[in-house]
C-alpha cells in the first residue's frame, strides 16, 4: 500500500474512490505529540507559577546533572521499561494487560520473601531464585483474568484492574502482617540483606536490573520481529480468526504472551526491590506499572518502549529537583504520562480510511464461513 | 438497637452504591448505543475534584455538582472526538483518558494543597434533611442517591418503553440498520458520550460532595471499573445494573464497618472485599453477550 503514501498533486482517482495519503507521517506524529505535550506543560507550569524553560532545565539538571542522578535515572528506567514490555507483548497478542502495577507489587513481595527465607545460602543462588519467584508471582496475578478471558470471554480490562487493587491490598496486608519488619514503625518488610542486593553491572554503574531490562528489550525486539513465535503473536493480535484458520494455535499464543508479559512485570518489582528500594513498604511504589502502560502505548514496539521509558525515567527523577527549585508539584510528571498518549492516539488515528464509502465490515459474510 | 445498626448499614450501602449507580448508568447508556466508555474512571475523578473544589471555593455543594456536570460533558466530548470522529480504539482511548485524568486531577490537587486550600466541602448534600437535623431514615439519605435512582428509572423507561429508546438500542445492536433508518450515527454517539460523561462525573461528585467531602489522589480507587463490572453483571439492564451496584456497595460498606468495629482481621483484607466480590461476580456470571456493536467503531457514511 506504499503507493498511497505518495503525495501526488490532486486526489488520485481509482475506481471512483478518492484516495488520500494514509495518515500523517511518523515525524509529524511525534512532532505533534511533543508540541501538544509541551503546550500542556507550559500551561500547567504557568498555573503553578513557573515558566516552561525553568521547569525543563531544572528537570534535566535534576535527572542528568550529576553522576548519582544519572545512576538514579537508569535505575528508574528499569521497572518502567520492563512494565512497558509487560503491556506491549500481550497487547500484540490481543490482551490489554492493565494489571501491571499489581503484578509488579506481588513480584516485589515474592522476591523479598524468597530472599528472607533463603538467608544464609550463597547470593549467586538466592538472587536468581528471588527473581524467578518475582516472575512467577507476576504470572499468578494474571492467571485469573487470563482464565476468565479465555474461558468466559470476560473483558480483561475490568478483571486486571480489579486484580491490581486486590494485589496492592494483599501486599499491604502482608507487610503489616506476616512479613512485617518488627523494628519498623510502619508497614514494611525487613530490608534485603547486603549480600543479596543486586550488584552494580558494569561495576560502578547502575544495578544489574538495568541490564536485565535492556536485554529484555533486545530479546523481545528479536522475538517479535524475527521469529515464528513473533509472527504468530502479530497474526493473533491482528486477526484472531484469520490466524486460527491459518493454523495458528491462537489460545496457546495468547496464553504464552500474557504469561511472559506478567512475568516481566513481576520481574520489574523484583529488580526494583532488590536493587533500589530494598524493602516493600507502604507507598513504596511510584506507579511504575501505570507508567509502563503509557510507555507501551507511546512506544508501539520494543525499541519505542526503550526510548519512551528513558524519557519517563528522566521526568520521574528530575521531578523532585524541579519541585524543590520551582515550586511546581512533582505530580506534573503524571500529567506528562497521560496527555501525550491521548494526543498520540488521536494523531495516529487520523486516517482517511473511514471516509471510504461502504467499507466491508468484519461481521459481514466473507465466504470463509464454509471453511471447516 | 439492632434496628439502628441495620439502618446505619443500609445508609452506608446507599452512600457507597450511589457513585457506582451513576457511573454504571453512564456506561450502560453508552454501550447500549454501541460505544464503550472505559474512560469512566477518569471522568469520575474529574467530576469528583471539580465538585469538591467548587464546593469549597463557593460554599455551595449544588454548584459543585453543576460544575462537575460541565467537566463531565467536556470529558465526554474529548472522548467522542477520539472514539467516534477519528475513530481510535475505544479501549485504548479510554485507558489513555484515565491516565491523563489521573495526572491532571493529581496535579490540580497538589496545586491546591500548595496554595493552602483546605479541601473539606460543604455538607449540604450529605443528607436530604440537612446536616444535624433529626429525621427518619429517608431524611438521612443523600439527595444524590434519590437523583441516581430517579435517572436510572427514567433511563429504564426511556430505553425499553419509548420509540427513541428503541432507536438508541438499535445503535448498539446494528449501527448500520440505525443509519439506514435515518439516524445520524456519529452525531448521536457524540451526544451519548457527552451524556455518559455527565453521569460519570455525577458519580464522582456524589463520591466527594455527598460522602467523603474531600479529595485525595486517585480517590475513586477503581470504582469506575467496578461500575463497568456492574453493567456486565446486570446484563446491560438499568435496573439490574442498579441492583449490582447495591451488591458491590454492600461489599464496600461491610469492609468499612468491619474495620470500624475492630474485628481483629487485618483491615487490608477487608478492603479487598469489593474487588474480590467484583472478580467473583465476573467469574460466576458465565459468558455475557452485550450490545453487538459496543467497542466497534462506526466506519460507514
Amino acid at each position: 500500500m506504499s503507493f498511497l503514501r505518495s503525495r501526488a498533486p490532486g486526489p488520485a482517482v481509482r475506481s471512483g474512490v478518492k484516495v488520500r495519503p494514509v495518515g500523517p507521517s511518523f515525524g509529524l506524529r511525534v512532532g505533534l505529540t511533543l508540541g501538544v505535550s509541551l503546550l500542556a506543560l507550559w500551561v500547567c507550569a504557568a498555573a503553578a507559577g513557573a515558566t516552561l524553560p525553568e521547569v525543563l532545565s531544572t528537570m534535566l539538571e535534576g535527572a542528568l546533572g550529576r553522576r548519582t542522578s544519572v545512576l538514579a535515572t537508569c535505575a528508574e528506567f528499569a521497572p518502567i521499561a520492563l512494565c512497558g514490555l509487560a503491556v506491549l507483548l500481550p497487547y500484540r497478542a490481543g490482551f490489554f494487560n492493565i494489571g501491571t502495577q499489581g503484578q509488579l507489587e506481588v513480584g516485589a513481595l515474592a522476591a523479598v520473601a524468597v530472599v528472607l527465607q533463603l538467608q544464609g545460602m550463597p547470593p549467586w543462588l538466592v538472587g536468581p531464585l528471588a527473581l524467578l519467584g518475582a516472575g512467577l508471582a507476576g504470572m499468578a496475578a494474571v492467571a485469573l483474568p487470563l482464565a476468565l478471558k479465555q474461558g468466559r470471554g470476560a473483558s480483561e480490562v475490568t478483571t486486571t484492574i480489579m486484580m491490581n487493587f486486590a494485589c496492592i491490598l494483599l501486599v499491604h496486608a502482608m507487610i503489616t502482617g506476616p512479613l512485617k519488619d518488627p523494628t519498623a514503625f510502619y508497614g514494611a518488610t525487613p530490608p534485603v540483606p547486603g549480600p543479596y542486593r543486586l550488584p552494580a553491572f558494569p561495576p560502578g554503574g547502575p544495578h544489574l536490573g538495568v541490564g536485565i531490562a535492556l536485554s529484555a528489550v533486545l530479546v523481545l525486539h528479536v522475538v517479535l520481529g524475527r521469529t515464528v513465535f513473533g509472527a504468530r503473536v502479530r497474526a493473533v493480535g491482528a486477526n484472531r480468526e484469520a490466524a486460527r484458520l491459518a493454523g495458528v494455535r491462537v489460545d496457546r499464543v495468547t496464553v504464552t504472551a500474557v504469561l511472559v508479559g506478567a512475568a516481566l512485570a513481576g520481574l520489574a518489582g523484583g529488580v526494583q526491590v532488590m536493587g533500589v528500594t530494598l524493602r516493600v513498604a507502604e507507598t513504596w511504589s511510584k506507579g511504575w506499572g501505570f507508567t509502563g502502560i503509557s510507555a507501551a502505548l507511546l512506544g508501539g514496539g520494543p525499541a519505542g518502549v526503550l526510548v519512551v521509558s528513558a524519557i519517563f525515567a528522566v521526568l520521574e527523577t528530575g521531578a523532585k529537583a524541579m519541585q524543590a527549585l520551582t515550586g511546581v508539584p512533582a505530580a506534573l510528571v503524571y500529567l506528562l504520562q497521560g496527555i501525550p498518549v491521548l494526543v498520540y492516539l488521536a494523531v495516529n488515528s487520523i486516517r482517511p480510511g473511514h471516509a471510504l464509502p461502504d467499507a466491508p465490515r468484519s461481521d459481514e459474510p466473507t465466504g470463509l464461513e464454509s471453511v471447516p | 438497637m439492632t434496628g439502628h445498626v441495620i439502618a446505619d448499614l443500609a445508609l452506608s450501602v446507599l452512600r457507597a452504591a450511589t457513585p457506582l449507580a451513576f457511573c454504571a448508568l453512564g456506561v450502560l447508556l453508552a454501550e447500549r448505543a454501541g460505544v464503550l466508555n472505559i474512560a469512566v474512571e477518569g471522568m469520575m475523578l474529574c467530576g469528583a475534584l471539580a465538585a469538591v473544589l467548587t464546593g469549597v471555593l463557593t460554599g455551595s455543594a449544588w454548584l459543585g455538582v453543576g460544575l462537575a456536570c460541565v467537566v463531565g460533558a467536556l470529558g465526554g466530548l474529548i472522548l467522542s472526538l477520539l472514539v467516534v470522529l477519528l475513530p481510535a480504539d475505544q479501549v485504548v482511548s479510554g485507558i489513555a483518558f484515565n491516565l491523563a485524568a489521573q495526572g491532571l486531577t493529581s496535579f490540580v490537587y497538589k496545586v491546591t494543597v500548595v496554595r493552602g486550600i483546605q479541601l473539606i466541602g460543604p455538607d449540604t448534600l450529605m443528607s436530604l434533611a440537612g446536616a444535624g437535623a433529626a429525621t427518619g431514615f429517608l431524611g438521612s439519605v443523600s439527595p444524590m442517591t434519590y437523583l441516581a435512582v430517579l435517572v436510572t428509572g427514567i433511563a429504564w423507561v426511556f430505553l425499553f418503553r419509548t420509540g427513541p429508546g428503541l432507536l438508541w438500542r438499535s445503535l448498539g445492536d446494528s449501527a448500520r440498520a440505525a443509519h439506514a433508518s435515518g439516524l445520524n450515527v456519529r452525531r448521536v454517539r457524540v451526544f451519548v458520550l457527552v451524556l455518559s460523561g455527565v453521569l460519570c462525573a455525577l458519580g464522582g461528585a456524589s463520591l466527594t460532595v455527598a460522602w467523603v467531602r474531600s479529595f485525595t489522589d486517585n480517590i475513586t480507587m477503581g470504582r469506575g471499573f467496578i461500575a463497568l463490572a456492574a453493567v456486565y453483571f446486570g446484563r446491560w439492564h438499568p435496573l439490574l445494573a442498579l441492583l449490582s451496584c447495591l451488591l458491590f456497595g454492600l461489599g464496600e460498606a461491610l469492609a468499612f464497618r468491619a474495620q470500624a468495629l475492630g474485628s481483629g482481621i487485618n483491615p487490608f483484607y477487608l478492603l479487598m472485599l469489593p474487588y474480590v466480590l467484583t472478580l467473583l461476580a465476573v467469574s460466576l456470571m458465565g459468558r455475557a453477550v452485550g450490545p453487538r456493536e459496543a467497542g466497534r467503531p462506526y466506519t460507514g457514511g
